[in-house]
């Protein structure tokens, strides 16, 4: 860890400001990445400004007094707040689960949901500062490429980087088309879609997302949905808790009826966690199976669909057919509401 | 020896509890010590080569720091003193990455890990050796004695005849003990004498490898470590960071603390090795085994050996006409491995135990039948008869409490839902011994009550050392719990053995029973009555009105037990449940049962025994420390890529223990529990996994990817 300057900001207006003039300046929310970071000397702001006090935690109906057109969560909210929000229980259980899937109890406790959506890859070269990797250090090269790479990207890797973005949360607003609410010190305010939040690394593995510097992430909106009651966040690691995910798979099934006794499905929405640069969305696999019966066979061609494109690094392999097997066990889940 | 009347055998709970959960236990580094300085290290970023330039210049003018000690100018230290690992800034040669290259001294924590960031070095890389794979092939015979070839018959001829037999590989990964409390040091000089808080397994063998380091006299180190937060052997040798603290704090002239941080443990304080375990078995028909070979290939240090003994088990555990043990290591650029919970067996027996389930299964035979057909009667590697052996009563007893009867003989016939349900056993061993050890007794009357003191520099690893002593003393002198204070963890104490090896609660039981009953024969002698039964030391300090009386005593083992070879034994059961999509193994209930002498205390036996079967739980599912070959770094630096099981992947634990009276081993016939715990759980958890899914998987960790 080195020297730095901490602030503790009073209003998104002043916080953002302070970012705005000083490009190694970072926003501390709940510290559980950033500090950690820091410490390992990965991350070396000049300047800390805490954000944690800002009043962004509220979860609340979009249009005011329904949850009929979608929910908002703050962008400061806590990880347990957020996964334990009856509203968010009720009609995104998908995003529950995910959210209770990672890290540990009492890191949900300090972690925001701002925050989470930005941590960074767990990838051990990106730690070890003496190591090369081309996202901490450009132009260093990547330890990983032909290192050990057993927890790496399987799609839309670059010679560059082949990480893993770590999310579990993030798999699972993939899969909800969340958008993110941004605002930045000229005060103006965007919505960028779920899908174009995150990046793959291309030639610029160094950049993890699309966010401008000191662009502040005030909200997670969550659109409405059709498939509460036909969804599942599957997690498969190396042990039960507590570690991330080597393939995660959210998956959510809206079918021709909404009583439950539908047979066949209108639409799938599937993302997977661990496999790439981003959370991934298995659009291949959804295209399948849009206006298919919900049946086991057309479950593993779906998974067919997406996991040909894969391609593996030496010690990933196994990632093609576990990817495979959690897109057919956990759209068999979500048809089962959830259980085995 | 179980009596009713008695406190020792009975489940008291943690005479330190308290202090402990309510934070006035003093760990190392918890000590009020005044004016303190702090240390931080820093490590080399290569495996292998020299240190060319070191440029401290920066680091030196950084706020707050009074000192940065590197080779250049450090001062000499006898480098073959008996700490382990290297690392000692005595020269600019790199053995590992990670090599503690110099240190740090400032006014706070923060100022001297600053400074650490300033530090340039640069290096004449060689290629490091840090590819097993590929050494193995190189691997020569160890220098150690204990590790020559072991042969007995003629089991290549053995094999060739064999009507049955598996020759299969098993492999173990590199392992960390990661304690939860790391490595920490406070060294406070006093004129040319130097008090060391630092957490020691074996008390005083910290003091004399931190005196023979720095070059002075033992009685000028005192080491005080009441409370260690776990060791598992990594704290029984002592590493370079004690001796550079006491170094730090002479060269600044103040108290230094120095703690290691979780990553720096990876490379600071030894590990469990890599192992790659050729198992041969051969057996009759009807089961009864006529070769055993067991043939190991490990690695050491760039310099310094170190070889777990993989073969012990299968030396001990089978009556065998035929046998063959073997090593070979090979040097690699690595901290030094070193001792490991069940060092050897732990690993030695998931090889030999996975073998004999798949020979049981080739046979069709119950594995637990083909374990209670070759019982030996003797030890098979000496002859010797055993001191008292309950292998066969753990595998009954298990058997019965585990509903083994409910186990398919055949794999994959336990289908729930998603999950293939599978049964496992394995057996297990460890020998017991009891070592040197003084203690001193001190009773103290006021009134009606008298108060005993028990002195030794014991040392309590979180097990419940102080706990059974405390039931010991209070049981040999006929007085309450709360009237014996256990002192312990200080060198200035009478010497005593290590908390190693599962020597320690017979070592000190013993010296501290031996101690108790010879005050009482003083006290006896000094009263000059006669006595129709014979009274306790506390009436006899009342009837003769003393106030202050004491004796010391230098405790030995007995000598008849080196006629008989003394072991625990133990039988492990495991239900587990694979996921038949992920690969996702989750252990459903485990049960250990053992036979392992005299059991002090209940409650922290049980704790002990599972807590060393939820390290081979972890073993054979999740702990595994990588290495790049291409750097010798380790890329599993936290407890975020090391996995050690976490509560969801244990389920039900249940603790047996056989009763056994075993005056033959010691005279208060206690076995020792903290490494037999953990031999055998690995195969038992393997075994049920092939049960569960037919997979035979000899790589451990089984992760996910294995199973698919
Ligand atoms: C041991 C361990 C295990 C873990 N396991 C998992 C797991 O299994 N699954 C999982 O998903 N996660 C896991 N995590 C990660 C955890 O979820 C994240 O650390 C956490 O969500 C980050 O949130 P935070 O508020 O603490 O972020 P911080 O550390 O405060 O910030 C992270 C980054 O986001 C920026 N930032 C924060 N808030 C905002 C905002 N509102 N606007 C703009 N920028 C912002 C900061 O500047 C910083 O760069 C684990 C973490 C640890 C330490
Ligand atoms: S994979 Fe990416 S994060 Fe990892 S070493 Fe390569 S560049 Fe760095």
């Amino acid at each position: 860890m080195r020297p730095f300057t901490y602030s503790r900001a009073n209003d998104p207006a002043s916080a953002t400001k302070e970012l705005a003039g000083n490009p190694n300046a970072r926003f501390l929310a709940g510290g559980t990445n950033l500090i950690d970071l820091m410490k390992e000397d990965v991350e070396r702001p000049s300047a800390i400004v805490d954000i944690s006090g800002l009043r962004l935690t509220e979860i609340k109906p979009i249009a005011a007094g329904s949850a009929k057109g979608g929910l908002s969560i703050g962008g400061l909210g806590k990880n347990t707040d957020a996964a334990n929000h009856p509203l968010i229980r009720q009609n995104y259980p998908l995003l529950t689960q995910a959210i209770l899937a990672g890290a540990s109890g009492q890191i949900r406790n300090m972690a925001t949901n701002g925050g989470n959506l930005l941590q960074r890859t767990r990838c051990p070269y990106f730690y070890e500062v003496a190591m090369p990797c081309n996202k901490r250090e450009p132009g260093s090269g990547c330890g990983a490429l032909e290192g050990v790479n057993r927890l790496h990207a399987i799609f839309g890797a670059s010679e560059k980087c082949v990480a893993v973005y770590p999310s579990d949360m993030a798999i699972a607003l993939a899969a909800l088309d969340a958008v993110v609410k941004v605002k930045n010190a000229g005060g103006q305010e965007r919505s960028i879609p779920f899908a174009d939040f995150h990046r793959l690394p291309g030639d610029t593995p160094e950049r993890d997302t699309n966010l401008a510097h000191g662009e502040l992430i005030t909200a997670i909106d969550l659109p409405p949905n059709k498939f509460a009651g036909k969804s599942y966040y599957l997690k498969v690691r190396d042990r039960a808790s507590y570690a991330f995910a080597l393939i995660s798979v959210a998956a959510g099934l809206e079918m021709d009826r909404s009583d439950g006794s539908g047979t066949k499905i209108v639409q799938a929405r599937i993302a997977m966690g661990g496999v790439a640069h981003k959370p991934w969305r298995a659009l291949k696999a959804e295209q399948f199976l849009a206006g298919k019966e919900a049946t086991v066979e057309n479950f593993k061609r779906a998974a067919d669909a997406e996991m040909v494109d894969a391609k593996p690094l030496e010690h990933n392999k196994f990632k093609v057919e576990l990817g495979s097997r959690s897109i057919v066990l956990a759209l068999q889940m979500a048809m089962n509401g959830g259980k085995a | 020896m179980q009596d009713k009347n008695k406190l020792t055998g009975t489940p008291i709970s943690r005479i330190d509890g308290i202090a402990k959960v309510t934070g006035k236990a003093t760990y190392s580094t918890d000590f009020p010590v005044k004016n303190l300085a702090y240390a931080v290290l820093f490590k080399s970023t290569i495996a292998a080569g020299t240190i060319r330039t070191i440029d401290t210049t920066a680091a030196e003018k950084a706020p707050g720091v009074l000192a940065v000690i590197t080779h250049t100018n450090a001062p000499k230290l006898n480098v073959n003193g008996g700490i382990r690992g290297g690392a000692l800034l005595q020269s600019p040669e790199i053995e590992f990455y990670g090599q503690h290259i110099g240190l740090v001294v400032a006014e706070t924590f923060e100022q001297a890990r600053h400074a650490t960031h300033l530090i340039n070095v640069t290096y004449d890389k060689k290629e490091p050796k840090a590819d097993f794979e590929k050494l193995a092939k190189d691997a020569t015979l160890p220098k150690d004695k204990e590790k020559a070839d072991a042969k007995r018959g003629d089991v290549k001829a053995a094999l060739r005849d064999a009507e049955f037999k598996v020759e299969e590989v098993y492999e173990t990964p590199i392992e960390h003990h990661h304690p939860l409390e790391p490595h920490a040091t406070i060294a406070e000089w006093n004129g040319d004498r130097v008090t060391l808080y630092n957490s020691s397994q074996i008390v005083n063998g910290a003091q004399s490898a931190a005196a023979n380091t720095l070059n002075i006299k033992p009685e000028q180190v005192r080491i005080i470590t009441p409370y260690i937060g776990g060791g598992f052997g990594s704290k029984g040798g002592q590493w370079a960071n004690l001796v550079l603290t006491a170094v730090a704090a002479k060269q600044v002239n103040r108290p230094v603390k120095l703690a290691l941080t979780r990553q720096q443990m990876v490379n600071s304080v030894g590990l469990r090795q890599r192992n790659h375990q050729k198992v041969s078995l051969a057996a009759t028909k009807d089961g009864k085994l006529t070769a055993l070979a067991h043939e190991i290939t490990t690695h050491g240090a760039i310099k310094e050996e170190f070889v777990e003994p993989c073969g012990d088990c299968s030396k001990v555990m089978y009556a065998v006409p035929n046998s063959l043990i073997t090593y070979r290591a090979v040097p690699m650029n690595v901290i030094l491995p070193t001792y490991t919970r069940g060092p050897g067996k732990s690993t030695g027996s998931f090889a030999l135990e996975s073998a004999m389930d798949e020979l049981a299964y080739a046979l069709k035979m119950d594995p637990i039948e083909l374990r209670i057909k070759n019982e030996p009667e003797r030890d098979p590697s000496n002859g010797k008869p055993w001191s008292s052996r309950k292998a066969v009563d753990c595998l009954q007893v298990g058997a019965k409490a585990f509903g083994w009867e409910k186990r398919k003989a055949e794999p994959r016939q336990n289908q729930q839902g998603n999950y293939l349900v599978g049964y496992g056993v394995a057996s297990g061993t460890y020998p017991a011994h009891q070592r040197p050890t003084s203690a001193i007794v001190r009773l103290k009357r006021t009134a009606n009550d008298v108060m005993a003191t028990v002195e030794l520099a014991a040392a309590d690893l979180g097990t419940g050392t102080y706990t059974i002593l405390t039931q010991t003393a209070a049981d040999a002198l006929g007085l309450p719990l709360r009237n014996v204070k256990v002192v312990i963890g200080d060198s200035d104490l009478p010497p005593a053995a290590g908390s190693v090896g599962s020597v320690g609660a017979s070592s000190y039981a013993n010296a501290v029973n031996d101690a108790c009953q010879k005050i009482t024969d003083e006290l006896l002698t000094r009263s000059g009555k006669q006595f129709f039964a014979r009274p306790t030391a506390s009436q006899l300090m009342m009837s003769e009105k003393l106030t202050d009386f004491q004796t010391r005593i230098d405790a030995k083992p007995l000598e008849s037990a080196e006629d008989y070879s003394a072991h625990s034994f133990n039988a492990n059961f495991a239900e587990v449940a694979v996921n038949r999509f992920t690969g996702m193994v989750r252990v459903n209930r485990f049960l250990a049962v053992t036979g392992a002498g005299t059991i002090l205390n209940p409650k922290t036996a049980r704790s002990q025994i599972i807590g060393g079967n939820i390290w081979g739980i972890g073993m054979a599912l999740t702990e595994e420390s990588v290495l790049d070959p291409r750097w010798g770094n380790f890329v599993t630096r936290s407890f975020a890529d090391y996995h050690v099981p976490a509560n969801l992947d244990i389920g039900n634990m249940e603790a047996i223990f056989i009763r056994e009276d075993d005056q033959k081993a010691n005279t208060l016939g206690v076995k020792g529990i903290g490494e037999v715990g953990i031999v055998g759980v690995a195969a038992a958890v393997a075994n049920a996994i092939f049960n569960a899914t037919g997979k035979r998987v000899r790589e451990l960790p089984i992760t996910p990817d294995k199973l698919l």
